[in-house]
């Protein structure tokens, strides 16, 4: 892996008896997009919180470039942007003054506005109050926001929460979008597989508090055990097929026309579909079933009262 | 640093109506008093023919004291409340700014806006007395006395109001501190020379205003360092 831009050694909140966050050891590269996952309550906000310097942590410490959060907050921030949960705006206030008000702190060009402005396509609506925008129109300001100081660092906590599927998919395209142009190592976090899967380059799993898978999306996929779903006209022709070549299929239960493959690689898949064809076999659908989220922190954490 | 956060914190309150309170105030208490010495203009400049621009400037000084203790409350809370509705604190402090800096922002920003009520009120104490008739021969001295001093011994609820505000999310709770301050500032020169509320009346033994606001500034400079090291100290919510 490329150099850490995060590294936390042993962080750890305690708020009241609970802990919140227990020993965690982050490691973010540089340029990655880094998939922060967990469901609701498992510490993630808690964490981010203590990456900006927002809470202290109860144990532990936080590097970022490098540095000591704690003793170097200031010139480690500035090279910071980050949306944490819900956007923070001045509703009486418009989208340019919102923007203006953090500039004063960032000190930065004014024409930084604008730039900002375009990248979010916030441009036309810059003159009218924020009260008045809609959450994904908000949630786009707030990366605006965070984007402002040209930061080499972008922290967003679920920035896709109560966005309709269209604003979903810009905020992912943006997302994805920051470390090629930009060159920004990117940690955004969520509570959805799926989401952070299609934008993520490394992934990291908390669960009460607890990181408990830490790798590549590649290894998160090998480790998640998708299977491939092949549906064809001939079942038991198929099967044969596959076994005679090295590959334990499985009935699906329903349908004796349905196949279940472990996880295959691309171009291995694309061999099987080729055998298949070549053999006057009709391969009507070729799917991947995932498992759900739930599944693979049972899995992941080893017991059923993990959730 | 102190500079963007200060451009910032003024840029915040456009549109709030905090000018517009900070304009009511005075007014309202300059207009209260010019009302009372209308309709009693006879009885009042025979009972204080010695001296009417000491009895006007008085008359004001003693009704501003409950409305700078409830401007304190209300404008505190304002500026506070900016960053409380949408919980921008998050978003203020994940700024590269000290947390010291953000809250001695906001209380110079009150502050300010403060003086500039002071100011307002001296200038319609001027218009209110000649107005009256009262000539033009002005008691500077006493004028500025009244008008500033107030400020200053007022600094130990200043400093309350600003740390209340800010800490606290629920606004409820601060408002409620300023509304019991400025009721009970009405018993205010009928308490002890120690009694923070009574210096705000600018009355002591020694009969030295002064005496009044040196202490005002010492207890709010203590106060204000009490509640910066809590906000520092303090978790964001």
């Amino acid at each position: 892996m490329s150099e850490a831009v995060i590294e936390t050694n042993q962080l750890t909140k305690k708020l009241g008896n609970k802990m919140a966050v227990d020993r965690l050891d982050l490691r973010i590269g540089q340029g990655e997009i880094y998939g922060f996952l967990g469901p609701n309550g498992a510490g993630k906000t808690t964490t981010i919180r203590m990456l900006l310097g927002l809470i202290r942590p109860t144990r532990g410490t936080v590097r970022i470039f490098g540095r000591d959060l704690q003793k170097d907050r200031l010139s480690v921030l500035r090279r910071v942007g980050s949306l944490v949960e819900y956007p923070s705006y001045y509703g009486h206030l418009t989208a340019y003054e919102n923007l203006e008000a953090v500039r004063c702190i960032l000190d930065v060009p004014r024409s930084r506005i604008d730039e900002v402005l375009s990248v979010v396509r916030l441009t036309k609506e810059a003159k009218r109050p924020v009260k008045g925008f809609s959450l994904g129109m908000k949630q786009r300001l707030g990366i605006a926001t965070a984007l402002l100081g040209s930061p080499e660092l972008l922290i967003l906590d679920e920035p896709t929460n109560g966005l309709d599927p269209s604003g979903i998919l810009e905020m992912r395209e943006l997302i994805k979008s920051m470390p090629k142009q930009l060159g920004m190592t990117v940690l955004v976090s969520s509570h959805l597989l799926s989401e952070v899967e299609q934008m993520a380059t490394q992934v990291g799993i908390i669960a009460q508090g607890k990181l408990i898978f830490q790798d590549s999306i590649e290894a998160l996929r090998q480790h998640s055990g998708s299977r491939i779903r092949i549906s064809v006209d001939q079942g038991e022709a198929a099967w044969k097929m596959l076994l005679a070549s090295g590959i334990q299929a499985e009935w699906e239960l329903t349908d004796a026309n349905r196949l279940l493959l472990p996880h295959e690689s691309d171009e291995q898949l694309a061999r099987l579909v080729k055998l298949l064809v070549h053999n006057d076999i009709s391969v009507y659908r070729v799917e991947e079933e995932k498992r759900s989220l739930e599944d693979m922190f049972l899995e992941l954490t080893g017991g059923g009262d993990s959730l | 640093m102190m500079r963007g956060v200060m451009a910032s914190e003024w840029l915040k309150i456009r549109r709030k109506g905090i000018w517009l309170l900070i304009a009511l105030g005075p007014l309202g208490v300059v207009g209260l008093q010019a009302l009372n010495f209308f309709l009693r203009y006879d009885y009042l400049t025979k009972r204080y023919a010695d001296d009417l621009w000491g009895a006007v400037i008085g008359n004001v000084h003693q009704l501003s004291v409950p409305t700078l203790l409830m401007g304190i409350a209300i404008v505190a809370s304002m500026i506070a409340g900016i960053e409380h509705q949408t919980n921008a604190w998050k978003q203020t402090l994940a700024l590269p700014v000290s947390k010291w800096c953000v809250f001695a922002c906001k209380f110079t920003l009150l502050c300010t806006l403060l003086v500039c009520a002071c100011t307002l009120l001296a200038a319609g104490t001027v218009v209110l007395g000649i107005a009256l008739g009262y000539g033009t021969d002005i008691p500077l001295v006493t004028l500025l006395v009244k008008s500033y001093l107030p400020f200053l011994a007022a600094m130990p609820f200043a400093a309350l109001q600003t740390w209340l505000s800010i800490t606290i999310k629920n606004q409820a709770i601060p408002l409620t501190t300023g509304v019991l301050f400025s009721v009970l500032c009405l018993f205010g020169t009928a308490v002890g020379d120690w009694v923070p509320l009574k210096w705000l009346y600018l009355e002591n033994q020694w009969n030295e205003p002064f005496y009044s606001a040196g202490p005002g500034l010492l207890l709010g400079l203590v106060i204000y360092v009490i509640g910066l090291i809590h906000f520092i100290r303090k978790d964001v919510s």
